[in-house]
């Protein structure tokens, strides 16, 4: 389980903090982003309880990024400041990560919705 | 970031998410005694808007323990995503302003008129009073509003609509639910009730799909939740499920966007229905004719217009030719608008255009362009050849609507011309189609916010509704401004009645 940290750690590091990792092939004929790769080591429990399907929440994802509002974005990359979608207006903490992202395809981030062209699919 | 949070945390979690999942307590409802409960809670609240984060923030404080469950993955439904006006009669910008002939009576006349007969007098009377105690609750909890600022809105004889700093009602919504947290709210996303559980005319409970990511049906799994002390439905309208909509009023076309959340199914409504709550005003059904199909939800397109109906002139792109009064009422416009078709039968939006250096600078416009849901051309030519229109007859439209402003007189559509300009490019262009906006049906409620029974017209047990899920208010036509002034009263209301209840 250390190792898995410790990998984390630098897979974190490596990916830096302001977008998500890139998709990419996992070894089970899945994708996933690259910053996740050591997590698909250790069978889909990892992130799943049970089945896929019956994922309940963000909770993996909160247990090692942090809150919504503790992840730092890189605000050079937004399109205009209030298109921070970690600040949102009309949410703030309210949000699941997986409003906006998805571990295994791209996703629209919920905002685009609305505001079409503000983002781009993750 | 990694380590503060350590992988063995994590892997104590899902354990803890698992065996809480499979705790299952005997169920102890009279009569239900074979009902296996994986949970069980005071009062749950079904819905994160306005209406239920009130309810659950003032029941909290009235010492009842609250569980908020929301089928998104985000909080608020349309309040989160409103334009943040806000009724207040006797709000202390209305005073500073030197209006102080106010009150909520006033308002509520105003309702009646809108309601053209079949609003409900006593219960908007219980809501405005109301709405003082709603404006103080947000102050309260740090919502920022605009300063100075108090307004006369459509169909309102004062002013007295506030709107939030930023815009939106996700100004209150993030702050209650800021409240919420620290004050002990238990606030769930993904979790879609999919029905309730009765004991005869009471609610004890609902069956609750769990992990739902919307909008994939066969996600999550179920579980039963009891409610000891009752149920507050306040789940919003349904004006996203095109099936219902169509039933309740065949008259809406189904080419028709909708500027509200994609959530707003409607389905815990008829789930109440089907255990004898009573449904009224479900065919009324607001729709807007300010929409732009090149945006989604409520958008900038609404904020645009307000110069081009009074500036611009709207034209229809397969003819060339004005299609109205820009300035007549929403009916008048949506029916022209809704005129233009393809000859396949598909929506032709009509183009509302006027001068660009008319309004350099306007973040109406500058936002828009930005957006892209309006364009600038530097002549008709380019116009029309983006959006397929007859240049010549373009022209000609035109230069006949230069000599009307001339003559202070539109003999097409006898349009007051007191605020038309001639037309000359640059222009700003946009694209209309009516929107669908706002349900004024709902489940009926008794004034203290009960449930009705069909069968019986009494309240149900323990069964409450709130906000937009509620029908019978507003009558023909909610004013603007109202309906989060609904939703944040009601939820100073219903606790009481919970207690009352007990
Ligand atoms: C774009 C837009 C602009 C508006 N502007 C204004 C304005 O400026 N001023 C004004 O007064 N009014 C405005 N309105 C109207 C007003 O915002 C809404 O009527 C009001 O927000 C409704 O509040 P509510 O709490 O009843 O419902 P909502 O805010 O819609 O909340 C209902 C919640 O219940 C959830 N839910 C639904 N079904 C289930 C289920 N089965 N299980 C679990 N959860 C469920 C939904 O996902 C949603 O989050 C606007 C509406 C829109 C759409």
């Amino acid at each position: 389980m250390k190792k898995i940290i410790f990998i984390i750690s630098i897979a974190l590091i490596m990916a830096g903090s302001a977008t998500a990792g890139d998709l990419t092939e996992m070894n089970k004929g899945m994708k996933g982003r690259v910053n996740h790769e050591a997590l698909y080591d250790d069978s889909c429990n990892a992130c799943h309880t049970g089945s896929a399907k019956q994922f309940v929440d963000d909770s993996a994802c909160q247990d090692c990024h942090g809150s919504i509002n503790e992840i730092e974005i890189d605000e050079s990359q937004l399109k205009m400041a209030e298109a921070n979608p970690h600040k949102s207006v009309h949410y703030d903490q309210g949000a699941s990560c997986l409003a906006c992202h998805a571990e295994h395809q791209t996703k629209k981030p919920v905002c685009s919705e609305c505001h079409r062209t503000w983002f781009e699919e993750m | 970031m990694s380590d503060r949070r350590s992988f063995l945390k994590k892997t104590a979690g899902f354990a803890a998410a698992a065996a809480g999942l499979t705790t299952c307590l005997p169920a102890q409802a009279n009569g239900q005694s074979s009902i296996k409960w994986d949970e069980e809670v005071d009062l749950l609240v079904i819905g994160s808007g306005f209406a239920g984060q009130s309810v659950a923030v003032n029941s909290i404080r009235a010492g009842i323990k609250v569980t908020v469950l929301e089928k998104m993955q985000v909080i608020g439904g349309n309040s989160a995503i409103n334009g943040g006006w806000f009724a207040v009669p006797r709000n202390p910008v209305q005073l500073a302003q030197g209006v102080t002939d106010d009150s909520p009576a006033e308002l509520v006349k105003d309702q009646m008129i809108a309601a053209r007969g079949m609003g409900n007098e006593a219960m908007l009377t219980r809501l405005a009073e109301m709405a003082l105690p709603a404006y103080n609750m947000c102050l309260d909890a740090g919502v920022k509003f605009k300063k100075d600022f108090n307004i006369q809105v459509g169909g309102h004889n004062k002013a007295r609509a506030v709107r939030l700093e930023s815009g939106t009602g996700g100004g209150i919504i993030t702050k209650l639910y800021e409240a919420g947290l620290s004050e002990g709210v238990d606030y769930r996303l993904q979790h879609k009730v999919e029905d309730f559980i009765m004991d005869g005319d009471e609610v004890i409970g609902v069956v609750v799909r769990k992990g739902y990511r919307f909008p994939d049906e066969g996600t999550g799994h179920l579980v039963k939740i009891r409610a000891r002390k009752g149920v507050v439905l306040a789940t919003g309208g349904f004006t996203r499920n095109m099936k219902l909509r169509s039933i309740v009023d065949p008259s809406l076309d189904p080419s028709l966007d909708c500027t509200n959340h994609l959530g707003a199914t409607g389905e815990a409504t008829l789930a109440a229905m089907t255990h004898g709550a009573l449904p009224v005003h479900m065919n009324m059904i607001q729709t807007g004719h300010w929409g732009s199909p090149d945006e989604g939800g409520f958008g900038w397109s609404n904020a645009l217009l307000s110069i081009g109906w009074h500036k611009g002139i709207a034209v229809n792109p397969t003819t060339g030719t004005r299609i109205m009064d820009e300035r007549a009422d929403r009916l008048t416009c949506s029916t022209a608008i809704m005129a233009c078709r393809h000859k396949d039968g598909s929506p032709a939006y009509p183009l509302v255009f006027f001068n660009k250096n008319d309004h350099l600078g306007d973040s109406r416009v500058t936002r828009a362009v930005r957006d892209e849901m309006a364009w600038e051309f530097d002549s008709l030519e380019l116009m029309a050849k983006k959006f397929d229109v007859p240049l010549k007859q373009l022209e000609a439209t035109v230069e006949q609507w230069n000599s009307y402003v001339a003559d202070k007189n539109d003999p097409d559509f006898n349009r007051k011309m007191d605020t038309a300009v001639k037309l000359a490019a640059p222009f700003v262009v946009s694209r209309v189609w009516p929107k669908v906006h706002y349900c004024m049906g709902g489940l009926k409620t008794d004034l203290d916010g009960r449930v009705i029974n069909a069968k019986t017209l009494a309240p149900m047990k323990k069964f409450y509704a709130a906000g937009e899920a509620t029908g019978g208010v507003h009558g023909h036509a909610r004013l603007s401004s109202c309906a989060c002034l609904e939703g944040l009263a009601i939820g100073f209301i219903i606790p009481n009645t919970i207690k009352a209840d007990a």
